[in-house]
């Protein structure tokens, strides 16, 4: 909201004396921000940030009136003069709660135009005079003092007027030409002939104020706010208006803006008053509100005397009277929003300023609790991978749904997980697997000319289920590129499948993840974070005795047929082989050549034999003859 | 002389020295010398033959000529072997480690991402005064992400234009923030607040709102959650805990300022600004020469928020905050575009994640 300097002092003289960034410190330290200063028609305005509860401070007059109450220095008086009111010459009827009160009047309007000071204050506000002095004073007004009102050309309505519900099917061409059919939670003016405003909105085109108008009719009511909210969004129309209404105008301010801009027109364009009448009356909105010395110590941090929270309330505009610890106040007509003792308290600090608040830090009451295994297993998770070389990624929970239907598994729909307003059709599903979205992000790193890739992702992926998405955290990776070659020790050579296989086998997985080939040399895999081991409750094991004997190794090459399988080679050895002294068998080596008869290979198996006892060689010869033998009956050779 | 070799020993003679300087290994060289000289089918042994059928007058000058051709092979293969043997000896001695003037092969070198780093931290800041990490789903309820939090009915943050809602489940929504993890909390721990002494906790996490993607926006970023709540808590300890987690995390000389603000959860409410840690103070541009910089929302927890989760509001107080990690991010490491935080390139990631 643009505030201009000049306009704030003659409302507060005080403000004129304080420098720019002083106003702004003060307005900051009163809960109101400045975004920005611009400067306009010679003056400066301010762009204040007003808070969505703060209705009335959204004018001059309203920020005067907060800057007069932290400073302690007078507030100019509204200079309202006093109109004598009369018979109605128009029916106006109020049909709905919505609008307990509506002060009008009509004038026949002579000649004159917005005066130039008037004009330069709208222009300093970016806010075009329309040169109308009826349009201009209403935006006037509602700029210094923040109540909007409305002027019709009185000669465009026909018969009655009432504020009421819009009726099925009926529509109504507001003041941008924007025809606006209406809901029967519009609460809308109208005449016989059908709306000819959106209360607390916007004006109708076909009663606008124009060159040619001679009598307005004005409007200056008090809508709820809660009705020009949803109207205003609904029609997505957010005027200045709707904001002031939808944030709680003060509905004392009706006939007193209604005797202002009468007062505007006289003064302006010899305006001549037909009649000024109010039909309604200013609703009660505010109670009185019950603070204790116990509740505004707790929330301050020390202890303050009720007499000097009285003061600061008093300066706000409320009424008050205290007595036995507690303190009754009665807000002004203009700040609904002070309800509840918490309110009152948060009032006297302001006003005292947050700078005054104590520091200290909360005593315990209780021990403190550990962190969650789950959070913990993923924090190690996280930087073991780091460690590992690989990059952790952040990626968005919703992907295309051609991307998520990859991987998705059986039974897990789309339908369940798909958003109904996404941003896009590419963000429109909740991913069932974070391998998409790591893919994406490998090729994208491997296309900007990365060597190697390797990412990794802790993350929530979901599940469609009977109640919606069910989540559960999954670790991902992908790896991919070229290898080594970056130093003299490590000769270049592809990222394998294998080489992944090794980081997934060292994670230790309950349940072995499966392991994909993305294409492009990238391999992945996925797994659920709860499918690890979890930490032991121990911090240390068991001491378990370890074995003193010296370990022996022994060797066999084998030359294997095309079509051989590790797996079952191996497990067919340690079959025959004694269990209790078998420590390890693995395959070593792979020679592939073309020195060897065609698609076979030759594998180095190595065996580690220990136990209890030192072993003799002969033992260990027979077992490696047992091994050879159960290998040369899957059709191994062994290689000389 | 060589007019008396068959054209195709002289083209072999003549191709020798290339491909001599070819051999780039011991196992190349012993293929060449089987070539050029072997007891069988090689040159040298087709030249014999040639010699031994050649007629009498020739032999003299052809066996001259032989001689000198397979000298001359043998002497450069020798000479090649000797070459390549000590280049294979300097290889053993790279490959021991001789050489400490080469760079040493460094391990592969991942990285944290930097928006989890921060996220750590902060809960690393907050460990010491007893402040445990709680977490909730991201697919959230209208309950627990509105009205739980003593947000009006008609708040447009509600609206379809802010918030992403489901297709099948019109009630659920991707969570606007992190403060449906406080309606969680309270919930779950109403019964037994006497018991454990109030709770104070940290919900780190990600959050979706209707935002197109810009430099400034994204539909997904991340808040940190703070809450605490306890007997006689006031704006007090609110400020004394955020002073003391914003020292241990910009620094033991930052000062921090708290200014009235409204959120609907929290009442009062208030901004918190910190001492702008990147000139101290003295105006730069992230501060815009103001010498402070907004950094979290706070207050103390509204009354509904309490009742809400059958908490006794008149026994039980206590405070709130909650802070946009991407903004921090953006604030202490002057990246120009929040997008790079998702683009997840891993240049990016290495200079900006580092390991812990």
């Amino acid at each position: 909201m643009w505030i201009e300097r000049k306009a704030l002092a003659q409302e507060v003289p005080q403000a004129g004396a304080l420098s720019t960034r002083q106003l702004c410190d003060l307005l900051a330290a009163l809960g109101f921000p400045v975004d920005g200063v611009a400067v306009r028609e010679g003056t400066e305005a301010l762009d204040v940030d007003i808070t969505a509860n703060r209705g009335d401070a959204m004018s001059h007059y309203g920020l005067a009136r907060e800057i007069a109450a932290k400073l302690q220095q007078p507030l100019a008086r509204i200079a309202a003069p006093a109109v004598r009111e009369g018979p109605p010459v128009v029916e106006v009827r109020l049909e709905s709660a919505a609008c307990p009160i509506y002060s009008t009047a009509v004038l026949e309007l002579g000649s004159g135009r917005t005066p130039a000071a008037v004009q330069a204050f709208l222009l300093a506000l970016d806010s075009a005079p329309k040169l109308l002095p009826a349009v201009d004073a209403s935006n006037e007004l509602l700029h210094r003092y923040g109540h909007p009102t409305h002027a019709f050309d009185a000669d465009l309505i026909h018969g009655a007027v009432s504020v009421r519900w819009a009726k099925p099917g009926e529509a109504l061409v507001t003041l941008d030409g924007i025809t606006r059919n209406l809901a029967a939670a519009d609460l809308v003016i109208a005449d016989e002939t059908g709306p000819i405003a959106l209360a607390g909105v916007m004006g109708g085109d076909g009663t606008k104020v124009t060159e040619a108008t001679r009598r307005v009719l004005l409007e200056s009511a008090w809508f709820d706010s809660k009705t020009v909210r949803a109207t205003a969004r609904r029609h997505s129309l957010h005027t200045d208006a709707s904001h002031r209404f939808g944030r709680g105008a003060d509905p004392a301010m009706a006939p007193v803006a209604r005797n202002l801009l009468v007062d505007r027109l006289q003064q302006w364009c010899g305006g001549r008053l037909v009649s000024a009448w109010t039909v309604g009356s200013v609703p009660a909105l505010v109670a009185s509100v019950a603070l204790t010395e116990t509740l505004l110590a707790r929330v301050a941090g020390e202890q303050l005397p009720l007499e000097e929270a009285a003061h600061a309330l008093r300066r706000l505009g409320c009424e008050t009277k205290h007595g036995h610890g507690c303190l009754q106040a009665v807000p002004p007509s203009w700040r609904h929003d002070l309800t509840r003792p918490e309110d009152l308290a948060e009032e006297v600090l302001r006003l005292r300023g947050y700078e005054c608040i104590p520091s200290v830090l909360p005593p315990m009451e209780g021990p403190p609790e550990p962190l969650s295994a789950s959070y913990v297993q993923r924090q190690r998770l996280s930087r073991r991978l780091a460690h590992l070389g690989f990059h952790q990624t952040v990626t968005y929970g919703f992907i295309s749904p051609e991307a998520d239907a990859a991987f998705a598994a059986p039974g897990n729909h789309a339908e369940g997980r798909t958003l109904a307003n996404p941003l896009g059709q590419e963000y429109s599903v909740l991913r069932c697997s974070l391998l998409p979205s790591l893919l994406a992000a490998a090729q994208q790193n491997l296309h900007h000319g990365a060597r190697e890739t390797r990412l990794f992702e802790v993350a929530p992926t979901y599940a469609s289920g009977p109640n919606g998405p069910e989540e559960r955290f999954m670790l991902g990776a992908v790896w991919g590129g070229t290898l080594g070659g970056e130093d003299y020790l490590n000769p270049a050579r592809p990222v394998q499948e294998a080489d992944l296989r090794g980081v997934l086998q060292s994670l230790g997985f309950a349940t072995k993840p499966e392991l994909h080939s993305l294409g492009e040399g990238l391999f992945g895999f996925e797994a659920p974070v709860a499918d690890l081991a979890a930490a032991g409750a121990r911090i240390i094991p068991a001491f378990r005795p370890f074995n003193r004997y010296p370990s022996v190794e022994r060797d066999l090459s084998l030359l294997i047929a095309p079509g051989q399988s590790y797996e079952t080679l191996a497990a067919a050895l340690r079959a025959v082989l004694p269990s209790n002294a078998l420590q390890d068998l693995r395959c070593v080596d792979v020679f592939r050549h073309k020195s060897l008869p065609a698609g076979h290979q030759a594998w180095l198996i190595r065996m580690r034999f220990q136990t209890d006892r030192t072993l003799v060689g002969e033992e260990i010869d027979g077992w490696v003859a047992a091994a050879l033998a159960a290998a040369e009956s899957l059709g191994a050779k062994l290689r000389a | 002389m060589a007019h008396l070799l068959p054209v195709e020993i002289v083209e072999a003679a003549r191709a020798f020295p290339g491909a001599l300087a070819g051999c780039s290994d011991l196992d190349g060289l012993l293929r060449l010398k089987g070539a050029y000289v072997g007891r069988e089918g090689s040159h040298a042994a087709r030249m014999m033959e040639l010699l031994k059928s050649a007629p009498k007058e020739q032999k003299r000058d052809l066996g001259a000529a032989i001689n000198e051709l397979k000298q001359q092979w043998e002497e450069g293969l020798k000479a090649r072997q000797a070459e390549l043997e000590t280049s294979k000896t300097s290889q053993h001695g790279l490959l021991s480690g001789s050489d400490p003037t080469l760079p040493p092969p460094l391990p592969a070198q991942g990285a944290l991402h930097p928006l989890n780093r921060l996220m750590d931290r902060l809960v690393e800041v907050f460990r010491p005064l007893g402040f445990h990490v709680e977490e909730g789903p991201e697919v959230e309820t209208e309950a627990h992400n509105f009205d739980g939090l003593n947000i009006p009915e008609d708040h447009p943050a509600k609206a379809a234009s802010d918030t992403f809602y489901l297709a099948a489940h019109p009630e659920l929504l991707l969570r606007t923030h992190t403060s449906p993890v406080q309606v969680r909390t309270l919930l779950r721990v109403a019964p037994e607040l006497a018991q454990r002494g109030g709770i104070r906790f940290l919900a780190p996490g990600r959050v979706y709102r209707k935002d197109e993607i810009d430099p400034t926006h994204s539909p997904m970023f991340h808040q940190v959650e703070g809450m605490l709540v306890g007997h006689g808590i006031g704006m007090q300890h609110l400020k004394g805990t955020l002073e003391y987690a914003l020292r241990a995390l910009f620094g033991p000389h930052t000062e921090i300022r708290l200014r009235p603000s409204y959120f609907p959860f929290v009442e009062p409410g208030c901004e918190v600004d910190v001492s702008c840690p990147l000139c101290e103070a003295q105006g730069c541009r992230v501060c815009k020469g103001s010498g402070w910089v907004e950094i979290l929302g706070a207050g103390l927890i509204h009354p509904n928020v309490l009742r809400y989760a059958g908490i006794d509001a008149s026994e039980w107080s206590g405070w709130a905050f909650g802070m946009g990690v991407e903004r921090m991010a953006m604030m202490l490491s002057q990246t120009p575009d929040l997008r790079l935080f998702f683009e997840n390139d891993q240049r990016f990631l290495k200079a900006m994640g580092g390991l812990d």
